[in-house]
């Protein structure tokens, strides 16, 4: 896990998300789970009881609830930008995969690996960024008017 | 050992070994030489590279925090000020801002940076004024101490 071993990435918003209207990046949500396996208690219970009200909360995300024969008890968070995330829930409490949840529904689509600096901006000099010329006297740098020798 | 003949040997073979050693070998690509495909060269190299970039994360601040001096130091040198003088200065007039922020100042916001310096040179003038005069004259307006409790 080096820096330059692992990928790295900088902190970036997808395609300026926020600066005008908010769009949630998170497309949708498939629970994969059995009906009759042991871990998938806790998927069974958030079904019944709350699958209902995450899904009024978030409008905007399609939320699928397939019931079938399946190894573990999955949640594939699929995004705008094609990121598909799998999160196993196998022996979680309905509480906690509400918060997976929530914390799928905020994410982007982005990679998680290092960033490299936890700020960024488009425009980071207002002033204009130092150059040698900067604070040297301004003959150096303008040109008058070329004068006849007297 | 239970396993005594040969049909039973066979039964447990190790079948993912390709990925037991790609995950070795995954963080060894960008290395020089045969340590970046061997194996047997890549897990020292790649132990190694772990051990160095955990003992370099303390180095790091070290490093960085040099750098921003450096930088420091020579904007302040393009207005005629030493760093030593300029930071003391600026600590004496309570403007508490740490190396990187003065740092990025002075790259991208120049006539800020001239502004602090201006400040230090100021303070500095007014701290020589205060020790070097007799105590006729009223103190300097940058010597002055606001509390904010």
């Amino acid at each position: 896990m080096t820096g330059r071993g692992s990928p790295s990435r900088f902190l970036a918003a997808v395609l300026h998300n926020g600066v005008g209207r908010y769009v949630r990046q998170l497309q949708r949500l498939q629970l994969l789970f059995s009906p009759t396996a042991a871990d998938a208690r806790g998927a069974r219970q958030f079904v019944e009881e709350a699958a209902l009200d995450f899904a009024r909360q978030h409008p905007d995300v399609v939320l699928y609830i397939n019931p079938r024969s399946c190894p573990a008890p999955l949640l594939l968070a699929e995004y705008l930008n094609g990121t598909v995330r799998e999160e196993l829930i196998a022996s979680k409490t309905s509480e906690e995969i509400v918060q997976l949840a929530t914390k799928l529904a905020g994410q982007s689509g982005l990679d998680i690996i290092r960033i490299r600096k936890p700020f960024h901006t488009n425009n980071p000099s207002i002033q204009g960024q130092w150059h040698p010329l900067t604070n040297k006297p301004s003959a150096l740098t303008v040109h008058g008017p070329r004068l006849q020798p007297q | 050992m239970v396993l005594l003949s040969a049909p039973r040997w066979l039964r447990s073979r190790l079948t993912d070994r390709f990925w037991r050693v790609q995950e070795v070998l995954k963080y060894a690509r960008h290395f020089r030489g045969r340590k970046n495909r061997c194996y047997k060269l890549a897990v020292r190299s790649v132990r190694r590279a772990f051990v160095k970039s955990t003992k370099a994360r303390r180095e790091k601040k070290r490093f960085l925090r040099a750098l921003w001096i450096t930088r420091i130091e020579a904007a302040s040198l393009e207005h005629g000020l030493k760093y030593p003088a300029f930071i003391s200065n600026l600590l004496k007039s309570q403007v508490e801002l740490n190396r990187k922020m003065i740092a990025d100042l002075a790259i991208y916001e120049p006539k800020t940076f001239k502004s602090l310096a201006a400040l230090a040179q100021r303070r500095r003038q007014e701290g020589f004024l205060a020790a070097l005069g007799d105590g006729k004259e009223p103190d300097g307006i940058f010597s002055r101490i606001v509390h904010h409790y």
